[in-house]
């Protein structure tokens, strides 16, 4: 590894500090801009029957009749010695109910990234074996399919099926083995296919390469092709688009809990953004600030390993990565994400 | 509006899914074994109720009035009285109680060898620090009161270990009934001594109840089993000792369809809240439907009177003629819902039938229009010195239909020349646009409670009022209704007062009935019998049981 490499890794820490306390203030701006209060906006429920005094009172409570800058001050400063504070809603420590939600959420989405990463390859590995009139057009066609279909329809269809028909998991019991890998599935499916849309294009762009019209002229069968020498270079985009479906992730989440009755970070982004819990809203962001910077950081770290010839340039961060992506990968790939893959030397 | 096509397009689709739900569900098979332990058949059992919210917060005064805490509060507490669905009430945790003549001092009797589940004695002297509690909260530690306990309270002695005398500053009819409100339920003094934040943990909770917590996850479930040395049952329920069933787990499942979808599969027995549209279809397939309806106002508009044009009672007359309520009902609801028969609920003790006081008649109602000046143009739109009369709904985004009836509504009174538009908020966003605006002419509005003398202190702005009308202390007719209600120390009088105020109040179009209110809807299935609501319209399961 590069001798400059611990001084760019702490600049690239800091940046990460620094992107999660911004994201954490915008959050507090942004709701606080909202209106209404979270906590008077429950207590007026009309079946509760309080006053507006008595309101008024728990208002006072929370602090929330001070002026909104002494709240942020307060609120950061809790934070920055890593208080979350307590949850409007619920008056439970907000750091609890985190360290709740959290270990299911992992558990989802992990399993989902592997169903993403596993199906988008294998689609991918269909449409560079299997011969053009036996359908591989119909493969190619798989990932806008996926995209098509909301992960809620895909939710649905999957616990009916499995979970009410087959009865092989229960609604009641949602991070038992079966019913985390359906909604893992049902959650993955849409993510594979920017994956395998981006690998399809990399594995396209390699087959036309001269090495591999050599490979194949001498003798090179088709599945020892594909592994020995087209994947891994086409692999190298998929990095990044992986650490980008991260987000993507947390976000579908929020749905396929719902549809699936788990108890994860997505039900407690919705309650906490139904009420407007403000301490909660804010761990959450930082917390998806932060995931985010670590997965793009360890993406990076992954880079050179794929492809010797990536060098990371110290001075400064924004040139290492235009460098990087320079170095190699196929020139072109589809969508929107391509700015952010690739750009052709 | 592409935000509204979206969500209607996923209402769609979520519509279709559901009747696949459906479809799928009848092939299914409920697979319920209630293990029969002992001699009684209907000892044992679990049952899954799934939930599509577990509310807020689980700090007593805070959650227990919530349309899903109070679920759970109901099985794991008790009350000092028991109050029906018809608003009878019966010793509970009281088992008997004497008033003086005014009303104003009131002395329960308690059952002996009733205790917390912390072992805690449920005394004379764990009573008074429970009406401490309801009546004055904890301000220090950020705890509010109940809402609606009598204003009136003073305060509560312990005489001996099972008598209580509570004192009030003026009559306080209703003071007995409302110790079977759902705020009222009695908690252990130790889970009362708690800070907010330990109150706020279920686990630290321990009531009296036929039922205690076995555990809780936050915001996803609470798992309840059945209490052994219980023995203190509400007579009314034909029962005192310990419940039938072993466990209730109270699962939160926010998406209907799949509550549907496990309940036609047998993976729930019971589901809350699903749309009044899909309850026929689960009927039909022999599904249990629980629509209890709580004591309290029916469903319907308070009008603003500081509000044009409904500063002019003719105004106020004609809307309230100009409600075809039927046609809402046949569209909104199912044929188990009822037309309402005055501005409280038809089950109340005190109600008596108004419904001829504000029938639908959309010719008195344009008659009443053209009366009070506002002159139907050639567009089909009302207008009087220029002003075109207008008026914005805003749906109860705290129930689920608002939204369609309102939509009705609109329809309605359109036809007669008004120019309506309908205005919908989340409840954040209608809690600061709607009911903190003095504007806002209309203003949906039910609320429960257990005994009639609540509504005085409700309609005017006298004793910190809420002041429905807007009218203040201005409505000398209103005031003095309010008062011989809020004064009444004979339960006769009282209710020819009631009856009185229903006529003024729907004769000067000051609130507008719409429908009876069900805001609890249970669909169980047909294995778990033997279930009842009470008052407040929540299922007890601690008479209920699973049949082989």
């Amino acid at each position: 590894m590069n001798p400059t490499y611990p001084i760019y890794a702490l600049r690239r820490l800091a940046q990460a500090v620094v992107v999660v306390l911004l994201a954490y203030v915008f959050t507090f701006v942004v709701i606080s801009v909202l209106p209404g209060d979270p906590v008077s906006s429950t207590l007026r429920n009309p079946e509760n029957g309080f006053t507006e005094e008595q309101i008024a009172q728990i208002v006072a409570y929370y602090g929330l009749d001070r002026p909104v800058y002494v709240q942020l001050w307060e609120s950061l400063s809790r934070f920055v010695v890593g208080d979350f504070g307590i949850s409007l809603r619920s008056s439970l420590p907000v750091s609890g109910t985190i360290a709740d939600a959290l270990p299911s959420t992992l558990a989802l989405a992990g399993t989902a990234l592997v169903v993403a990463i596993v199906l988008a390859f294998a689609v991918a590995y269909g449409t560079q074996r299997v011969p053009v009139r036996y359908g591989q057009g119909l493969l190619r066609s798989f990932p806008a399919l996926f995209l098509s279909v909301p992960n809620f329809v895909i939710g649905l269809l999957l616990l009916n099926v499995f979970a009410f028909q087959l009865g092989l998991f229960s609604v009641i019991d949602p991070n038992s083995g079966w019913a985390t890998f359906f909604a893992a599935v049902a959650l993955g499916i849409p993510v594979s296919a920017q994956i395998a849309e981006v690998l399809i294009t990399g594995l396209d762009h390699e087959a036309e390469q001269e090495y591999a019209s050599v490979a194949r002229s001498r003798g090179l069968g088709r599945t020892r092709l594909f592994f020995a020498h087209l994947l891994k270079p086409s692999s190298l985009p998929v990095v990044t688009v992986v650490a980008l479906t991260v987000g993507e992730l947390l976000g579908g989440a929020l749905i396929t809990e719902a549809v699936f009755g788990r108890a994860g970070v997505g039900s407690v982004v919705q309650s906490a953004v139904a009420s407007q819990d403000l301490p909660v809203l804010q761990a959450v962001v930082s917390l998806a600030a932060a995931v985010f910077v670590v997965v793009n950081l360890i993406a990076d770290l992954v880079y050179p390993l794929l492809d010797p010839r990536v060098s990371i340039v110290p001075s400064s961060p924004h040139v290492a990565r235009r460098r990087r992506r320079t170095a190699d990968g196929p020139p072109q790939a589809s969508g929107p994400l391509a700015k952010e893959q690739v750009s052709a030397s | 509006m592409t935000h509204r096509r979206t969500r209607r397009a996923l209402a769609a689709a979520l519509g279709i899914a559901a009747s696949i739900a459906l479809v799928a569900g009848c092939a299914g098979q409920a697979d319920e074994a209630s293990s029969a332990s002992g001699e009684d058949s209907r000892e044992g059992g679990d049952i899954v109720f799934l939930i599509n919210s577990l509310g807020t917060s689980w700090v007593p005064n805070e959650s227990s009035v919530s349309s899903y805490e109070g679920n759970i509060w109901g099985q794991i507490t008790d009350k000092l009285v028991y109050v029906d669905e018809e608003g009878a009430v019966s010793p509970w945790v009281a088992e008997s109680w004497e008033q003086n003549d005014d009303a104003t001092e009131f002395t329960l009797h308690l059952k002996e060898g009733v205790t917390f589940s912390d072992g805690t004695a449920l005394d004379a002297e764990a009573v008074v620090a429970n009406l401490d509690y309801w009546a004055f909260g904890d301000e220090e530690k950020g705890i509010i009161p109940i809402g609606l306990f009598p204003k009136t309270y003073v305060g509560a002695e312990a005489v001996d270990d099972t008598t209580v005398k509570v004192s009030f500053d003026a009559s306080t009819l209703g003071f007995i009934p409302t110790l079977g409100y759902h705020g009222s339920i009695l908690v252990s003094p130790e889970t009362l001594a708690l800070s907010k934040e330990e109150q706020a943990d279920l686990s630290n909770f321990s009531g009296s109840g036929p039922f205690v917590v076995e555990s809780w996850a936050d915001g996803d479930n609470v798992v309840l089993s059945k209490r052994d040395d219980y023995a203190w049952g509400p007579e009314a329920l034909g029962r005192t000792d310990a419940a039938y069933l072993d466990s209730i787990t109270y699962k939160l499942v926010s998406e209907a369809s799949t509550r549907i979808g496990a309940l036609t599969s047998g993976q729930a027995q019971v589901i809350y809240n699903i749309q009044p549209s899909e309850l026929d279809g689960l009927a039909d397939q022999g599904y249990t439907i629980g629509i209890p309806r709580y004591l309290g106002f029916t469903n319907g508009y308070r009008v603003n009177v500081n509000a044009e044009p409904f500063d002019d009672a003719l105004v106020r007359q004609s809307f309230q003629h100009a409600i075809d309520r039927q046609e809402i009902l046949d569209t909104v609801y199912t044929e188990d819902w009822q037309a309402a028969e005055g501005i409280v609920q038809s089950n109340v003790p005190e109600a008596s039938d108004h419904s001829d006081e504000f029938a639908y008649d959309a010719e008195q109602a344009a008659e009443l229009l053209d009366e009070a000046g506002w002159e139907l143009g050639p567009d089909g739109v009302r207008t009087k010195d220029g002003e075109t009369l207008s008026v914005t709904l805003y749906p109860n985004p705290y129930l689920t239909t608002s939204s369609a009836i309102d939509e009705l509504v609109s329809q309605q009174l359109a036809a007669l020349g008004w120019d309506v538009s309908v205005q919908e908020y989340d409840v954040s966003t209608y809690a600061e646009k709607v009911s903190n605006d003095e504007n806002t002419p209309l203003y949906e509005t039910t609320r429960s409670f257990i005994d009639v003398g609540t509504v005085a202190s409700i309609l005017t702005s006298a004793n910190n009022g809420e002041d429905w009308f807007g009218l203040g202390e201005s409505d000398e007719t209103l005031n003095d209704l309010r008062d011989r209600i809020a004064q009444a120390t004979d339960t006769d009088l009282r209710a020819e007062a009631v009856d009185e105020l229903q006529t003024y109040v729907l004769e000067q179009g000051l609130f507008i009935p719409v429908t009876q209110i069900v805001q609890r809807i249970y669909v169980q299935s047909p294995d778990l019998q033997g279930v009842t609501y009470n008052g407040v319209a929540y299922a007890n399961y601690y008479t209920a049981y699973l049949e082989d």
